[in-house]
């Protein structure tokens, strides 16, 4: 078993990135993985409650981002300093995540095995 | 000696990703490293497409893969999922629904994210591209 962070860096919906990223969070978690996940900088968007993908042409996968505990994802970190740039106050947020600093982040990155960025 | 695994998230033509990741491979097996698969994710999966035509005076990525992994018996991974997106499809694929044509031939393996994660687990270290 290893300790493997995903990391969101870009926002939803433009790029495919944020989705394969789930895919391949919640498949690590079904593989007996530790997962842990970060969202940053534009990131940070996926978290933003109430979206509604498929107006224009995508699908959403964001609605899965709930099921992050099911799969035993307990490990959800968002970037305190992104979520004010893009003016994310908790009552926007769709799931429940553990909000910290750049410091505690960079900590926490340090503490798992392989980080992988999207 | 260390043992990795290499994921290339980038296309053959329009990003350094898969050059760098190349060469990354290459220098590693040079070394006396050994490298648990290459995997193919994301618009990574577009390296293995055989209908890549670059111009005669440009260095052809794709080929750099398959001379390397028929060298080094390196297996070359791409993930199935990404690759159905993109129109990245295989002879067993391409029967399976009822398509004429393919463009992924026997140098790369259509596998699933798993194989990623245990390559991960197995290996000292993930190298992305």
């Amino acid at each position: 078993m290893k300790k493997i962070c995903i990391l969101f860096r870009s926002a939803p919906h433009g790029t495919t990135k944020g989705r394969e990223a789930l895919d391949l969070a919640l498949l690590s978690a079904s593989f007996e993985q530790e997962v842990s996940v970060v969202f940053i900088d534009e990131g940070v968007l996926h978290l933003l409650k109430d979206q509604q993908p498929e107006l224009i042409g995508g699908k959403d996968y964001l609605a899965t981002l709930k099921a992050l505990p099911l799969y035993d994802i307990e490990t959800v970190f968002a970037c305190k300093q992104s979520l004010g740039d893009y003016g994310l106050s908790h009552g926007l947020l769709s799931i429940p995540v553990t909000i910290l600093n750049d410091e505690a982040i960079s900590a926490h990155l340090k503490l798992v095995d392989e980080v992988l960025v999207f | 000696m260390s043992k990795f695994i290499i994921q290339v998230n980038g296309p053959a033509y329009g990003s350094s990703a898969s050059v760098n990741a190349l060469r990354f491979t290459q220098a590693s097996l040079r070394s006396g490293h050994d490298v648990v698969c290459v995997f193919f994710y994301q618009d990574g999966v577009y390296n293995s497409t055989d209908f890549n035509l670059p111009a005669s005076d440009e260095y052809d990525v794709v080929m750099g893969w398959k001379q390397l992994a028929a060298l080094h018996q390196v297996s070359l991974v791409n993930c199935v999922s990404a690759a159905l997106r993109r129109g990245i499809v295989s002879q067993q694929e391409a029967l399976e629904n009822g398509l004429s044509h393919w463009n992924v031939q026997s140098s790369f393996i259509m596998g699933g994210l798993g194989e990623l994660v245990t390559g991960i687990e197995s290996a000292d270290r993930l190298i992305c591209f």
